[in-house]
């Protein structure tokens, strides 16, 4: 049973490896049909989800943790790192559905790739991705989690730069890559920091747990700060999240399985999974949780002024991001993954909901070049409509309920203030989100004799598919005050808070409250855009839309400099001073190297004579030592 | 299994020489088959010998015939092992040089098998007499091979010098031998150590004084100044493939006897050395370091390089009494890198050369990337390993070394050593700059990469990687741990009873 968690992440693995080394044979010899690669790509996200629900069946019957051990991958002194996996209910209920979202989008993709030349290599990377995901979210220690880690981000930037004839798609893929670069740098601090204090345990969660005690609650402090800036890079929060606008430009199933339902989330999880840690430092999860508020309003602010339609999705997956955090940060890691589960339904559900728009307007992505879609794409249209109640609030939609625990979590905590941005926030949620929709489904005036592009099965049935999802996900965490039993809370019983005192009627007027706030969102959107008018040229500008000049700040203050200290270095410093200093030392060295060729004479008997000569050197040396 | 087992690699290659030179009388046989025959039985001691590889024993086989001057115990398992892959590789890398229209004929099979068996029995050998004769075989067929191809001059001139100067340091060691037993009526190692035991109450100068003669012979066998003038004129004047195997192959085995030696017996003695190795070690790296800068000719570079490697390999040699079984550990390993990538890049250098005539110097490799990219990047592997950057083979075994001397206390011999490798960035980097950044080609009629040698010198590229990043990566797949445990392991069958 134990090795099933390694072949939950090897299925993947190897059949990246294969379409890898296919792709390959097909680029230097001839040629191979598209079956060759596809087909292992689709079989194998499958093959983890059903490995997965093994797992998961006998975690949940027989209520034990499985560790797995195959070999030692590292000793360091006297601690050994084992390749080690553990599924215990939170990493297998995060396998579950990054697999089975992973398996829906890889449907979606083989059809949304389906004219593209670099179709294998596409699959390779998005193998290689599910299996590094996989790897980071069943690793049993920090080390083995950090593997994938970078694995998911060298796939990200991979990805990102897919289409790298575009050198704006390299910069973005570029950008991504060293935003990531600096959070990996706070987390592998963090990471070391931990270390220093398990030589005598081990690095595995449950040795490093034992310790944690130990450790002076300051560098405690230190080490869980220092880990949530990996978590900031990677998940795109303030200030590491400029990358996640620009990834967009990677082939549109990456957005939504990568830079949407998965990769993103790996920061939330890291938190859940160092709860015990986190746990001992309450100071640094309100800072957790206030980064996660701030980035979901301000993402939320910004996607109100967008008009490509993945940047607007890309804010908002920042933004719920940002609930996420706020929920792991006060402590309630139940409320925090529930978001995250459901959210992967609806997000990836948005972004292939956005393909499939884009696909068949030909790769238009500026919202307001579309319109009047309802009529066109009916399905495409019921499934966005599902998607976006879910990801504003509105019940019974799966975001809501998520959503309303994260609400819930930070009043009953008394961060009243996180609360109200929290709930300023989703308003604006419902706002950008019903904009894009009204005007990419709706409007008037639009050119409708356009040609729509048609968009074949493979490409509805999973979009269908996570509608349902997105529909019924967040039924399982029907809080008790609705009737229901929350079985989230209870299967992720340890990462549950504990005190959650509330009221029921409390309980129910933030509920009613949350609702109200988006469905004035909603409204305002609907009045501003549900009759769009297209012949209208919309204006983007403003601070807003040019994203607060972030982006311009940073390099102003951080790239600008660099370069410059590097020029003087370059121009300065290495060429007046360190290369002269070289270049003068070495031009005594090679002095040296012709004199001593000069004893290389190629003479025989002068050379028995040097060695002789040596011989008499060391017996009156010896001769001198011996007395 | 009895006795007969342990002795069986040495029975394969020696009974193997003489099969392939009863053969190469027949003119029937094709010099390739001949060295298939030849590689048959390297093959085979290679898997009798692996039989008992990192399994802690020590054997005196047929003691009422030997009398215990033939011993197999993990460390001579593990020094034939390097051995025998070198013979192998020397085969496989010269498969496409060693050709009659060359004047290789199948002697020369023989040759070498007689020279690997040799340096076997060198290493297995435990008593002085035994050696000496085990040295003998190994450098005759050496001096023999070197100067195979008697059209060249260069061969021959190289031959005969490695002829007079390797007698006379054979000379030394025999009479170093002779020392040893009026000293202490001995010439058995482990017995000659408890005569020299301080408790005894004997005067042992003249046992220092041979000790002392057969260290200058091992001296002089791998290279170190003032013994060294040598190296660069025999290296550069042999057919590459044999520079290959001199260079990585011939060190081993005598580092193999010399460490046993010391080991066993001479704890005593080594004390009265400190100071003379210090001044040697530090010579030895000044010496091969200006030597390799001045040099224009890869192939002489190399050799020069190669002191400076011996120079290495003598400060963890020094620090044995100190730290010794981490010392040994660190020796065995810094061979065993040395032995790989040394082996590649005299085997592709030779692959590159195919013609005789030419001399390959660094101009002739400017923008060779653009004509041949894996070769390039194999020689790159190559020049990096030997300067010891990280992610190499090289690396780790200097690593070793390095950390080895300053926990020893030779701080000294660090630095240098540390000032040696810094430098010798340059001379191995020239190459490669000199590959990559230029834009075009001078070399242009370098055979692809086809048949056996390419293949055998990409697996040698891959090992050098796997040493130096490789540890337990990929599953259940020895690693370096494991080279170290067992050399560990070896280290330690030399005490056992």
């Amino acid at each position: 049973m134990n090795t099933l968690l390694m072949w939950i992440v090897l299925s993947p693995l190897l059949t990246s490896i294969f379409i890898g080394m296919v792709y390959m044979w097909g680029l230097k010899y001839h040629k191979l049909a598209r079956q060759w690669y596809i087909v292992p790509a689709l079989i194998s996200p499958f093959v983890s989800f059903v490995l997965a629900c093994f797992v998961f069946w006998e975690i949940l019957t027989q209520n034990n943790i499985l560790v797995y051990k195959p070999y030692v991958w590292l000793s360091i002194e006297n601690v050994d790192i084992y390749m080690g996996f553990l599924g215990d209910k939170l990493s297998i209920l995060m396998v579950l559905f990054v697999s089975f979202v992973g398996w829906m989008i890889h449907i979606y993709a083989s059809a949304y790739m389906q004219d593209d030349e670099g179709e294998g290599k596409f699959f390779f990377y998005f193998n290689l991705f599910l299996a590094s995901m996989l790897l980071l979210v069943l690793a049993d220690g920090p080390l083995i989690m950090f593997i994938g880690w970078e694995g998911v981000g060298v796939c990200s930037y991979l990805l990102i730069g897919f289409y790298f004839r575009v050198s704006q798609n390299v910069v973005a893929g570029n950008k991504a890559f060293i935003v990531n670069r600096v959070g990996d740098f706070g987390f592998v601090i963090g990471m070391v920091t931990l270390f220093f204090y398990c030589t005598d345990v081990g690095f595995d969660y449950a040795s490093i747990k034992q310790v944690v005690g130990n450790i002076p609650s300051f560098t405690l402090a230190f080490i869980g700060l220092m880990l949530f800036v990996g978590a900031m890079g990677k998940s795109a929060q303030i200030p590491l999240y400029v990358w996640l606008p620009d990834a967009m430009a990677g082939p549109t199933p990456v957005s939504a399985l990568i830079h949407a339902a998965t990769m993103v989330t790996a920061g939330v999880y890291m938190v859940a999974r160092f709860n015990f840690l986190y746990e001992l430092i309450p100071q640094v999860g309100v800072f957790i949780a206030y980064v996660g508020a701030l980035s979901a309003f301000f993402a939320a602010i910004i996607a109100t002024k967008q008009t490509d339609i993945k940047k607007i999705l890309a804010y908002s997956t920042m933004s719920q991001l940002g609930y996420m955090f706020i929920a792991v940060g006060l402590g309630g890691y139940a409320s925090g993954v529930f978001h995250v589960f459901t959210h992967a339904f609806f997000k990836a559900l948005l972004f292939m909901g956005a393909g499939a728009v884009m696909t068949a307007l030909h790769h238009e992505q500026d919202i307001f070049k579309m319109g009047g879609l309802r009529q066109k794409l009916p399905l495409v249209h019921g499934c966005m409509l599902v998607a976006t109640l879910a990801l504003c609030g509105i019940p019974p939609f799966a975001g809501f309920f998520s959503k309303d625990q994260i609400l819930l979590e930070a009043f009953a905590s008394g961060h009243y203030l996180l609360w109200s941005i929290a709930t300023l926030t989703a308003g604006l949620s419902a706002y950008y989100m019903f904009r894009l929709f009204f005007v990419v489904f709706e409007g008037k005036n639009y050119n409708s004799s356009r040609h729509i592009h048609r968009l074949s099965k493979t490409m509805q049935v999973p979009i269908f598919v996570l509608a349902i999802g997105s529909l019924m996900a967040g039924f399982i965490g029907v809080p008790l005050v609705l009737g229901g039993d929350n079985h989230i809370a209870s299967y992720l019983f340890e990462w549950t808070k504990k005190s959650l005192h509330v009221e029921h009627s409390i309980e129910f007027a933030l509920m009613g409250l949350s609702v109200t706030v988006a469905l004035v969102g909603v409204v305002l959107a609907y009045v501003k855009f549900y009759r769009y008018d297209f012949k209208k040229e919309y204006v983007s500008k403003g601070i807003v839309y040019n994203k607060f000049y972030v982006d311009e700040f940073y390099h102003l203050l951080i790239v600008l400099p660099l370069q410059s200290l590097s020029s003087f270095i370059a121009s300065r410093l290495d060429i007046q001073i360190i290369d002269a200093l070289i270049m003068g030392a070495c031009r005594g060295v090679i002095k040296g190297g012709r004199f001593v060729s000069l004893l290389q004479n190629a003479n025989t008997r002068f050379y028995s004579l040097l060695m002789m000569c040596g011989v008499s050197v060391f017996f009156i040396y010896l001769i001198l030592v011996l007395g | 299994m009895g006795d007969i087992s342990y002795l069986l690699p040495l029975l394969f290659v020696g009974v193997g020489a003489v099969v392939l030179m009863l053969l190469s009388y027949t003119k029937s046989l094709s010099i390739s088959s001949i060295a298939k025959i030849a590689l048959g039985f390297l093959v085979l001691a290679f898997i009798s010998n692996v039989y008992y590889f990192g399994e802690l024993h020590k054997v005196y086989p047929y003691e009422n015939v030997f009398f215990g001057m033939i011993v197999s115990d993990t460390y001579s398992v593990y020094f034939n092992s390097i051995l025998l892959v070198g013979a192998i590789a020397t085969i496989l890398i010269g498969w496409d040089y060693f050709r009659p229209d060359r004047r290789f004929t199948g002697e020369f099979f023989s040759l070498l098998l007689f020279s690997t068996f040799g340096m076997m029995l060198l290493v297995q050998s435990a008593e002085l007499l035994s050696a000496f004769i085990a040295l003998e075989i190994a450098s005759l067929s050496l001096y023999v091979m070197i100067g195979f191809q008697t059209d060249n001059i260069r061969r021959v001139e190289a031959s005969y010098r490695y002829l007079v100067l390797g007698s006379l340091s054979g000379v030394l060691f025999l009479f170093g031998t002779a020392l040893i037993y009026a000293s202490t009526k001995t010439t058995f190692l482990g017995n000659i150590g408890v005569e020299l035991l301080p408790q005894t109450g004997k005067d042992i100068s003249l046992a220092i004084g041979g000790a002392t003669l057969i260290l200058i012979t091992f001296l002089f066998k791998i290279s170190a100044f003032p013994f060294q003038n040598w190296t660069i004129d025999v290296y550069d004047g042999s057919p590459l493939p044999v520079s290959a195997y001199m260079a990585s192959t011939f060190k081993v085995a005598v580092f193999a006897f010399m460490l046993r030696f010391v080991a066993m017996d001479l704890g005593y003695i080594k004390d009265y050395w400190d100071g003379l190795l210090m001044g040697v070690i530090i010579l030895t790296l000044a010496y091969g370091t200006f030597l390799a800068l001045a040099q224009n000719n890869l192939k002489r570079m190399l050799a020069s390089s190669s002191i400076v490697h011996t120079g290495y390999l003598l400060i963890a040699f020094v620090s044995i009494d100190i730290i010794g079984e981490s010392a040994s550990s660190s020796i065995i390993y810094y061979l065993i890198a040395y032995f790989l990538s040394a082996m590649g890049a005299f085997g592709l250098i030779s692959y590159i050369s195919s013609s005789d005539k030419l001399r390959l110097t660094y101009e002739d490799f400017k923008g060779f990337s653009h004509v041949r990219p894996y070769m390039s990047a194999m020689l790159s592997i190559f020049m990096l390993s030997l300067a010891g950057l990280p992610g190499t083979i090289g690396f780790i075994g200097k690593f070793y070394i390095f950390s080895g001397a300053i926990e020893a206390g030779y701080t000294v011999l660090a630095t240098s050593a540390i000032l040696a490798t810094f430098i010798s960035i340059y001379y191995y980097f020239k190459l490669i700059a000199l590959m990559y950044f230029y834009p075009s080609p001078i070399l242009s009629n370098v055979p692809p990469l086809k048949g056996l040698p390419p293949i055998f010198i990409g697996f040698i590229a891959i090992a050098v990687l796997w040493g130096g990043i490789g540890n337990t990566f990929i599953a259940f797949f020895p690693s370096i741990d494991f080279l170290i445990d067992v050399a560990k392991l070896s280290h330690r069958s030399l005490f056992l009873q």
